[in-house]
């Protein structure tokens, strides 16, 4: 993968705090965090632990309480145009073919060219989708519509891609697959990802760096020294397994840790 | 055609009962003619001619009663739903004005605007004008979160927003709004002549009554109903047709 490691921080995430209200208790709670360019850094942590929340803010989506969220440098107020985020559902318009929800990110912003129309097409033969442009997304299984969200996702080859669980409604095989694609499209154009798991598994094969989340807080980080491009063969390696374990065990201490810290009903 | 074999088969044993009835039974005419006498004088309204206005008039007040009441009910449904504050402030008075009996408010039409179509054609639009605004407000303040939220993440404005995802996701339910309101531009267009018309369907309904000639009375049923269901198939027709478009983008 050809990656620029000379700028350390792509995306900056400085002591970020999240609350709903001024009274509410933290959901993320001053979390920091780096991701150079070209990295694909995952974050795994069970459900409610505050890590969707961390990826809406890291997109624009939502704005932190305290703390600020750098990327490029540029300090982020509202969504990034320059990110694309895949949704935990794939969120295609049912009533535009696989092709025009591929564009649709572009037809929002200006009229739809030739080049961007092959461009399109191009990301879809990447995905094995040559043959489903003009399907709606009714006509496709749920793999298929979420390599179209993903295709979406990357049609204006955005420097920073925001993943929230986007495969965990996919069987075993199909979210393999679909992990493969994920590598292989971020590779092409050195994309940046973050990408939100709670499969252990998806996080050691896509990752760079894993980070664990409990309680709103980065409670530990990994970073996964496992060669590229990787294949499916490298999920029975020792090494695999033995990063699977180290973060299987980080979670069950945190997850011990955070009952402990949690207020008496 | 197999489908509807059974229904059809339905309505001639129907019509068979009803004919031996008035026929074996002595039924006296004026209370309940017999389905033959009824088709002999729809056949001779519509032999003479004297038909043709009166479905005319009712048809045009219909259209225009159901254009107009759509129109504004989208458009207040849309303003409704885009804008929320403006919902907490109008909503109690929209519902007031629909629990109002719009047929009731027909006498004060006629000071208003005279006899004619017009009275008939603000009954229709008044009662049209509620199905499409609720359905429109229910359908698109209820678009599915995380796609409002992806056109956020895309930088769409609030018009594309309203004009990409939610009208056509609304759509479904704002067609089913229009079906509704077809059937209730019917009533009101008959009703409303009841009240102040002079030429028309409804208005041909009184002038049988009050010469007592129910065979006329049932043709004018049948022509109703006909009227009814021609525009219903009509709708579903568009239905289909902008449902179709959408679907393909």
């Amino acid at each position: 993968m050809s990656t620029d490691r000379s700028t350390p921080g792509f995306v900056a995430i400085e002591q970020v705090r999240y609350r709903y209200g001024a009274n509410d208790p933290a959901i993320v709670d001053g979390v920091d965090w780096a991701i150079p360019r070209g990295e694909i850094h995952c974050l795994l942590g069970r459900s409610g632990c505050g890590k969707t929340t961390l990826l809406k803010l890291a997109a624009g989506l939502l704005g932190p309480s305290e703390g600020a969220i750098r990327i490029s440098g540029e300090a982020l107020h509202g969504p990034s145009l320059h990110a694309g985020f895949v949704f935990q559902a794939p969120t295609l318009l049912d009533w535009l073919s696989a092709l025009d929800n591929v564009l649709l990110p572009v037809s929002l912003r200006r009229r739809v060219t030739a080049a961007d129309r092959d461009a399109a097409r191009d990301l879809l033969a990447r995905i094995g989708l040559a043959d489903f442009a003009t399907r709606r997304p009714a006509e496709l299984s749920g793999g298929q519509q979420s390599r179209v969200a993903l295709a979406r996702a990357l049609i204006g080859n955005p420097d920073l891609l925001l993943l929230d669980e986007p495969f965990a409604a996919l069987d075993a095989l199909t979210r393999e697959e679909l992990q493969d694609d994920l590598l292989r499209l971020c590779a092409l154009n050195g994309t940046t990802a973050l990408f939100v798991t709670h499969d252990i598994g998806e996080a050691v094969y896509l990752a760079d760096k894993v980070a664990v989340m409990a309680a709103g807080r980065l409670a530990h980080r990994r970073r996964i020294e496992l060669p590229r491009p990787r294949h499916r063969d490298i999920r029975y390696a020792p090494s695999f397994i033995a990063a699977c374990r180290d973060l299987r065990d980080a979670m069950d201490g945190e997850a011990g840790t955070a009952a402990s810290q949690r207020p008496a009903a | 055609m197999s489908a509807r074999l059974p229904s059809l088969l339905l309505l001639v044993a129907l019509l068979a009962g009803w004919e031996a009835w008035c026929r074996l039974g002595g039924v006296s005419a004026l209370v309940l003619p017999p389905p033959s006498a009824v088709l002999a004088t729809l056949w001779s309204e519509i032999a003479t001619g004297r038909l043709w206005p009166h479905l005319a008039v009712t048809a045009t007040e219909m259209a225009l009663g159901l254009a107009i009441g759509a129109v504004v009910g989208l458009g207040v449904g849309i303003l409704l739903a885009e804008f929320p504050a403006l919902s907490r402030l109008l909503r109690p008075y929209v519902l007031a004005s629909q629990l109002v009996p719009k047929l009731a408010l027909g006498p004060l039409f006629i000071i208003w605007f005279g006899f004619g179509m017009t009275p008939t054609v603000v009954i229709t639009a008044l009662i049209c004008f509620f199905p499409l605004m609720e359905n429109t407000l229910t359908g698109v303040s209820e678009v599915d979160p995380a796609r409002r939220e992806l056109f956020r993440m895309l930088g769409a404005s609030r018009l594309q927003t309203l004009l990409r995802l939610k009208l056509p996701a609304a759509l479904p339910v704002i067609m089913a709004g229009l079906r509704v309101a077809v059937v209730l531009a019917l009533v009101g267009a008959v009703v409303g002549e009841f009240i102040g018309g002079r030429i028309g369907l409804g208005a041909s309904i009184i002038a049988a009554q009050s010469v007592m000639d129910s065979s006329l009375i049932f043709a004018l049923f049948i022509v109703i109903t006909a009227l009814g269901m021609l525009l219903y198939e009509a709708v579903r027709l568009l239905e289909r047709r902008v449902l179709h478009r959408f679907s393909k983008g």
